[in-house]
């Protein structure tokens, strides 16, 4: 038997204890485990969903960046619109390769929220050349027509050449394609011509917003500048939209580190109280093990040992935990954090596995230093002296 | 020849602002084979002495050989070393690790002694402590006798020359610490040398030679050794 399994087993001795500390550092690495992987599977959906978009910029009405951000990366609904005669300003600035516009309306069918995308499918279909459609799309001047997302043509059994009955007057529409899964959060949308959508919900003469590509993405500033000389609309690019998001995210992380930092010290606050009451009741024990042969590196390392296995248990089980409960991590996290890109939230990489797993079982090296040493140095006489068995 | 050449061993320790004279100049030459047993009333100095014999502890002064070696003043390393080659210890309440079996507290002391673990010793000494049958039990599963017979067995792992006990039998009952006793006896027919400290005058004379402690001092022997019990 060496020292390892002899640490094993001691551990096998003070079960309940020796599992309420696994559990301690559990949940702390948890915890860290799942804030890196959700800040990484975050930052790396929303640059995805943003280059997906494949839009230099868009123009919205004045108002709330935030509103704006939220309006391209759910199709959210700002109840303000520009005039469609803003699209033919827009349209006239020199460096404006491609200005497209486009209306979100956001209507409720059986209690659940559908989001209407009207466009006009030329322009659109040269912003998102990647667009593969089964059936085909509508050109702008058709009428009672749509494409329907893949997500949504799914959840509501829609098929091509099938009629749905469409906006408040319950007007037959029939669907001429379903849109090929982009990953995005385009799938869950009607797409309808821009007319037609305007016609159905009243909104004459209205978007929501235009989408633009300029000639070159080096000269996206100059041209927002010029854009933004028309009274009224204000221009968000996209690097914006992810600065902006990636800023709030960034904040939110800072404030769950320091908390994560706070949970790790309490972690090894709490180790340190364990393994010290632990081997103090041992003191005898160890004084026996001198007496028949142990140095004081042996009980050192016993102690050292007994310890990392606990904690680096303690950090495989975390991991272990973060994995499992990260379908309820983003579950949580989309319905409460903004802007929530569509792709999967949590993204763990082996670093971020033995990062975590490391920072727990250095947390058990540094705590079991002191208990070590203090367990060593006591002479066999001392300790068998000692009033603790 | 002398295993053990103690030549007034002194020992004085703090407790709080108190000086304890542990010992006070105790002599006493031991021969291989010998089987002892120091009695005394407590705090004689009894476990003192067996402590620096065991060099668990040292002395404040005097001179102390084992085997021919002054360990007086052995730094702990070495200590260890003359711990784990030619010392067998054997406490009261037996310090067993409760998650080993019988077989494993006895080979215990091979952890750290790093020598390679010989099963047919580890039987045999579990054939002379009479536990065959019970090797794969875990502490709580034994009785008390069988417990302390288990100490023994680990106290013989690393064949050491001497076996010291520290109250070998203070917690058994008459008919286990017989036992253990005739243990003991047939340690010292093997040769072993044998040092029992204990309150029990009775168990004590069946020692070849009884030392009598007091106040820290060797004193007259008021009980001659009685026929050791076969």
């Amino acid at each position: 038997m060496n020292l390892f399994i002899f640490a094993l087993r001691n551990l096998r001795r003070r079960k309940i204890r020796t599992i309420l500390t696994i559990a301690g550092i559990a949940l702390s690495v948890a915890v860290l485990f799942s804030l890196l992987a959700f800040q990484a599977g975050y930052e790396h959906e929303l640059n995805k969903e943003v280059e997906n978009l494949g839009i230099h910029m868009l123009v919205v009405p004045k108002g709330c960046p935030y509103e704006a951000a939220s309006l391209i990366m759910h199709g959210g609904v700002i109840p303000k619109y520009l005039n469609e005669s803003e699209l033919t300003k827009i349209r006239d600035i020199q460096g404006v390769s491609v200005a497209t516009p486009i209306l979100l309306h956001q209507f409720m069918v059986n209690g659940s929220p559908h989001i209407l995308y009207g466009i006009e499918s030329s322009d659109m279909l040269k912003i998102r050349p990647q667009w593969k459609i089964k059936g085909r799309f509508f050109s702008d001047d058709e009428k009672q027509v749509m494409v329907a997302g893949s997500t949504l043509a799914e959840k509501e059994g829609i098929k091509v050449g099938q009629k749905l009955s469409f906006g408040p007057n319950k007007e037959p529409f029939e669907i001429i394609g379903i849109l090929d899964k982009t990953g995005g959060q385009e799938d869950e949308f009607h797409f309808v011509p821009l007319s037609e959508g305007q016609r159905v919900f009243n909104k004459e003469n209205k978007i929501t917003t235009v989408a633009v590509l300029t000639d070159d993405i080096g000269i996206t500033g100059t041209v927002a500048d010029r854009i933004e000389e028309i009274p009224d609309i204000q221009v968000v690019t996209m690097s914006q939209i992810t600065g902006t998001i990636m800023n709030i995210v960034g904040s939110a992380k800072t404030l769950l580190l320091s908390m994560i930092a706070v949970t790790l010290t309490i972690t090894a606050f709490g180790i340190s109280n364990t393994l010290l009451m632990s081997v103090y009741e041992r003191t005898r024990e160890f004084g026996m093990l001198k007496a028949i042969g142990a140095t004081s590196v042996d009980i050192g390392k016993l102690v050292i040992l007994e310890t990392l296995v606990v904690t680096f248990l303690g950090g495989v089980f975390g991991v272990l935990l973060a994995l499992l409960g990260s379908g309820i991590i983003e579950t949580f996290i989309r319905a409460n954090v903004p802007y929530a890109p569509s792709g999967s939230l949590i993204s763990p990489d082996p670093g971020m596995l033995i990062l975590c797993i490391g920072l727990s079982v250095g947390l058990g090296l540094v705590c079991s230093i002191y208990p070590a040493i203090r367990s060593a140095r006591k002479s066999p006489m001392e300790a068998m002296r000692s009033e603790i068995s | 020849m002398n295993i053990i050449e103690a030549s007034d061993l002194t020992k004085v320790y703090r407790r709080g602002s108190e000086l304890v004279h542990a010992l006070n100049g105790v002599s006493l030459f031991v021969k291989a084979g010998d089987f002892i047993s120091i009695v005394g009333p407590s705090g004689s100095g009894k476990t003192a002495f067996l402590n620096l014999i065991g060099c668990l502890d040292h002395p404040t002064s005097g001179t102390l050989k084992l085997n021919g070696i002054d360990v007086t003043a052995l730094d702990e390393r070495r200590r260890v070393l003359i711990r784990r080659e030619s010392i067998g210890f054997i406490f009261q309440q037996f310090f067993l690790i409760p998650t080993l079996s019988a077989r494993e507290n006895i080979l215990l002391p091979l952890t750290f002694s790093k020598k390679p673990v010989d099963q047919s010793r580890a039987d045999e000494i579990l054939e002379l402590v009479g536990l065959s049958h019970r090797k794969d039990h875990l502490p709580h599963e034994l009785s008390g006798g069988e417990m302390q017979r288990v100490a023994i067995g680990r106290s013989l792992i690393n064949d050491p020359k001497i076996i010291l006990a520290d109250e070998p039998t203070g917690n058994l009952d008459s008919e286990n610490a017989d036992q253990v006793y005739r243990i003991f006896r047939d340690l010292v027919n093997r040769g072993y040398t044998l040092i029992i400290v204990t309150h029990n005058t009775e168990l004590a004379c069946k020692a070849s030679r009884v030392v009598h402690l007091r106040d820290g001092m060797i004193v007259e022997p008021k009980l001659e050794p009685t026929t050791p019990m076969l």
